[in-house]
This record gives C-alpha cells, sequence and structure tokens, in this order.
C-alpha cells in the first residue's frame, strides 16, 4: 500500500520530467492523460508535483545578480536583495533540538565519567557510593554509564550505578530499564532487584520490577544469567537471546520466542505498549505505569476482556474511548482517575 | 501541460496548501509512519472525487473528516489486531483554524520556502534543478554542460520535483515525524559483542 502511493508519485514525477523534456512528443501527450483518466489517484498526484515544479519557477528571482553557470552555495540566499538579514536561511538544519539534546548528554556523561572517576580515586576499593538516576512518571532516558553502557530508564524509575573496578552493579529500585552492556569481562554487569541478580557481560536486556514480589527479565541480545542472592542458594538461569522470565514470588516462568516478539514487550522505548489477547486489567496496569491519572477497574466483570493493539502510552485518552466504542464499558471520572465499568448489557468476552 | 479543469484548480488552490497541518494530523494518529504517505494520497483522491459532485463549503475541515473517515474504515478493516489506533481520531483541534489559503504565504514567504527546498536536494539534484529553473536551460544543454546524459538530467529533474513538492506542501513534517525504531535495544550503537 505505502509502496503504491510512492510508486504512483514516482510515476508522476517521472512524466512531469519528460514532458520538461525536448523529447516530448504527441504520443507521450496522449498516454499521460490517460494514465491521469485512470485514477484520482493518479490525477492528485500530478497536481500536488506540476503545481509545486511551477511555483518553483518563483525561484529565478534567486538568479538576480547571480552570474550564468554559477551555482550559489547552498544558503546563500541572504545575500539577494529578495531577503533581508532576518529571513536568513538556516543552513541545512541539523535538527537543533536533538543536537541540542546530544549536546546536554554529552554533558552529563562527561559529569557521570568525572563522577566516577571520583568515586574510585577516593575510596580505591569498595563500597563505591553508587549515583542514583530517577525518572518520574510519563518520562523516559537513556543514561550513557561510564563504562560505555547504556541505561535506558522507563517511567517511573529508579537506578542506582555503581560501578567499581570489579563489578558493575545496579540497582533496580523501581520501575524498568533497558540495558545495552559494554563489553568487559573483568567487570560483570549485575542488576539487583529485591535480591535477585541478573548478570550480563556483553548483551542487551531490560529489567523490570512488578510491585515487591515480581520481577521480569526480557533478553534480546547475548546471554543473561539469572540468580538469587548468593545467600540463597537456588540454581541459577540462563537466558538466552528471545527469552522472556517472569518471576512472581518463587514461581519462575521463562518463556522463549523470536526476538523481534520480545522487543515488542519493549516498545516503551519509542512510546508505545503493544498488547496481544491482554486481559483488560493488564492493559490497564500497562497504561498506568505511565500516566499520574490511572486506569481504574470498577468492575471485575470487565477485567477479562481481551484488548489488542498497539497504542501510545501518552495517550490514555485514545485507548480508552476505543475501549468504550468497541466493549459494552463506559467511565466515570473519580478522584482524578479513570474508572472503567460495565454497561448493563451484560458483557462478552470479545478479542480485539 | 494537460487541461486543468475547474476542479483541478480548485484542489490546488484550497486543498495542497494544507498538506502540512495533514500530514502532521495523520503522522499523530496513525501509528505507523511508512503509511502516512499512503494515507495522504487517498485523502487527497477521495476529497478530489467528492469534490468533483460537489465543492464543500469548508474544504479544511472536509479534508481532515475525509482523513478521519479513511483511518476509520482501514482500522474496520485490519484483520487481527483491529484496535489498532494509537492516535485520537476525535482530535478536534485541527479544525479550529480555517484560515483561507490566499494568507497562506506571501510572495516572499513563497520564494523564501522554496529556496529552502532547494537547498535541501542533494547536491547534483540542486544543480539540475538550478540550471533548469534558474538559468532556464533546456534538459539537453544541462546535460551536454554537466557531461551527464540527458535521460540522468530527467531522472534528477523527476527526483528533484518530488522534493520540492514534499518540502513545499508538507514543510520539514515528513523528515521530522518520529521514526518508529523496529530494532529495539541496541541497533542504534557499536558496541555488539557477544555473551560471556
Amino acid at each position: 500500500m505505502e509502496a503504491n502511493s510512492k510508486r504512483i508519485e514516482c510515476a508522476a514525477a517521472a512524466w512531469l520530467a519528460h514532458r520538461d523534456s525536448e523529447n516530448w512528443c504527441e504520443r507521450d501527450q496522449a498516454q499521460l492523460e490517460a494514465w491521469l483518466r485512470e485514477s484520482d489517484a493518479h490525477r492528485v498526484a500530478w497536481l500536488r508535483l506540476a503545481s509545486a515544479w511551477e511555483q518553483a519557477d518563483r525561484l529565478k528571482a534567486l538568479g538576480a545578480g547571480v552570474p550564468d553557470g554559477q551555482i550559489p552555495p547552498r544558503g546563500h540566499w541572504t545575500l539577494s536583495p529578495h531577503f533581508e538579514a532576518r529571513h536568513a536561511l538556516p543552513r541545512k538544519r541539523p535538527r537543533p533540538a536533538l543536537a541540542r539534546v546530544l549536546a546536554i548528554a554529552a554533558v552529563a556523561a562527561v559529569f557521570a565519567v568525572a563522577a566516577s572517576l571520583l568515586f574510585v580515586r577516593q575510596r580505591a576499593e569498595p563500597p563505591v557510593q553508587p549515583v542514583v538516576y530517577r525518572t518520574g512518571v510519563g518520562d523516559s532516558r537513556t543514561i550513557r554509564l561510564a563504562d560505555g553502557s547504556d541505561a535506558t530508564l522507563s517511567s517511573d524509575t529508579i537506578i542506582a550505578v555503581a560501578l567499581s573496578r570489579r563489578e558493575r552493579d545496579i540497582e533496580l529500585r523501581n520501575g524498568e530499564a533497558i540495558f545495552e552492556v559494554r563489553k568487559d569481562a573483568s567487570r560483570p554487569f549485575v542488576v539487583h532487584v529485591d535480591g535477585r541478580l541478573v548478570i550480563a557481560v556483553g548483551t542487551r536486556f531490560a529489567v523490570r520490577r512488578d510491585g515487591d514480589a515480581g520481577l521480569r527479565v526480557v533478553v534480546t541480545h547475548g546471554l543473561v544469567r539469572l540468580e538469587s542472592d548468593p545467600a540463597v542458594n537456588a540454581a541459577a538461569t540462563l537466558l538466552p537471546a528471545g527469552s522472556v522470565a517472569q518471576l512472581s514470588g518463587d514461581a519462575l516462568e521463562v518463556r522463549r520466542m523470536p526476538i523481534d516478539q520480545a522487543r515488542e514487550l519493549l516498545s516503551w522505548r519509542d512510546g508505545f505498549v503493544v498488547f496481544h489477547d491482554t486481559p483488560l486489567a493488564a492493559a490497564a496496569h500497562e497504561f498506568n505505569r505511565y500516566n499520574t491519572r490511572k486506569l481504574v477497574i470498577g468492575d471485575p466483570a470487565i477485567a477479562g476482556l481481551k484488548v489488542g493493539g498497539q497504542f501510545r502510552w501518552s495517550n490514555q485518552e485514545a485507548f480508552v474511548r476505543l475501549i468504550e466504542q468497541v466493549f459494552p464499558v463506559r467511565t466515570e471520572t473519580r478522584a482524578g482517575d479513570i474508572v472503567l465499568l460495565a454497561k448493563k448489557t451484560s458483557p462478552r468476552k470479545r478479542t480485539y | 501541460m494537460p487541461v486543468l479543469t475547474d476542479l483541478d484548480h480548485w484542489f490546488t488552490r484550497e486543498i495542497l496548501p494544507h498538506e502540512e497541518s495533514l500530514t502532521r494530523f495523520l503522522a499523530r494518529t496513525w501509528p505507523r509512519r511508512d503509511e502516512v504517505h499512503d494515507l495522504r494520497q487517498e485523502t487527497y483522491a477521495r476529497v478530489y472525487q467528492a469534490a468533483a459532485a460537489q465543492r464543500p463549503r469548508l474544504p479544511k475541515s472536509f479534508l481532515f473528516a475525509t482523513a478521519r473517515h479513511l483511518m476509520t474504515d482501514r482500522l474496520r478493516r485490519s484483520r487481527v489486531v483491529s484496535i489498532e489506533a494509537v492516535g485520537d481520531l476525535h482530535d478536534s483541534n485541527v479544525l479550529t483554524d480555517e484560515r483561507s489559503p490566499d494568507r497562506w504565504l506571501d510572495a516572499r514567504q513563497t520564494l523564501k520556502r522554496l529556496a529552502e527546498a532547494l537547498d535541501r536536494l542533494p547536491d547534483r539534484c540542486r544543480e539540475v534543478v538550478w540550471l533548469r529553473r534558474v538559468e532556464d536551460l533546456p534538459q539537453k544543454q544541462i546535460a551536454a554542460r554537466l557531461g551527464i546524459s540527458e535521460k540522468t538530467v530527467e531522472k534528477q529533474i523527476a527526483k528533484g520535483t518530488r522534493l520540492i513538492a514534499q518540502y513545499f506542501y508538507g514543510g520539514a513534517v515528513e523528515e521530522e515525524l518520529p521514526r518508529r525504531r523496529r530494532s529495539a535495544p541496541g541497533h542504534s550503537r557499536g558496541s555488539q559483542q557477544q555473551t560471556d
């Protein structure tokens, strides 16, 4: 479909360019007109390009004062009397916002490096004073750690990072984070969550703390070892890429899936949540990780309705509206939260 | 030039100037960035078709309503995962401003925008467009001047037309759309080592 609209646009452009050449003949003209009659999609694509090309005729104004055959460098239009200085064109904008963010990130990284160096100097051996990073509800950011690894923090997340010579020690105190670990065999990268250890050397995985007893590990590259605290004598579990380990209390469930599917669980990084046959209660819980205004299931009868699809987590309202449209569900606002309730008709189980 | 009808002129004058906000609206509402182009084109085709019967009184509102209907239709048609909407189809803030396209861009702004569009073209393409549009050289002479084939000149003009239209009507929206990264953790950076 996408290919189709682009193909039509390219065809329209080819017609236009050919018509602009000296090789245009009557037969071409007839063919073009036939093509334009074929569909409105052809016609609008052509109109759009033809009018832009016609508008481009105004560019002649830029040629004033420029000797023939010389093509001025980019951004030199300020020299032309047609522009005042304040209309100076930006030179090939390198997306200023992004540039600024990168600059800030760079500064932050320098500070992080400086900070960790200081710690290493002052206290030659452990304990290293951890550096704490946190995000608010609805925020997400990536932090480059001093060892070159990256940590991307999801909404409402706290990690404490302590890098020593022998170990890279991260404590996930709340929320979820994706780690892209720089390989360093002499210093394992260990994520602690409530007495559990998730250990890697060079790999990519995400760890999420679910309440007080829950933990989820998603591995998308390499291999991760999941252990209980050494004090507790339990076997370690090896998690290769494509594994999703879910721990609730002492119950461990490991699923293997294609890597793309595992990555989908980390769509929050791109601003999305993805559901497949997910019970409404779980979907609401997922949304609540990212929003201060909570979705509350006000009626157990609707908790099990299955939802599917991909949603921007910041757009809770669109989700709620769709739920109202396709399910017998109505909503009320109570104390700032959105309460989902069953409509009078008895809800059927439907999969969307 | 094929003969332009009243409808063609109406479309160019009343609809195309809204491309930038239309593209933003589609991108904000529809989850798949790579389908925005297609949605836009189908929206245009539907508007054009409807206007052939009767011109809408409020072209901009009609344009956005058409885009909304189109997205709703696609949602209904999609098979497995049917609530694929991530944006808000009922977003109405785009409709508040039924601005007159006459005031869209004055001559100076038009020129400025065209110059920006020109400057965004790749080098060779920019050269060809300059020689063709500013110096008014025929394609054949451009080929001779640059030592390239006429076919290549024609191709560069086709490309230039598309890119100029994209920026002239759409502004920088298309290139600024948040790209939905298919790769999750880590494809962005170089450190892809093996594990322990």
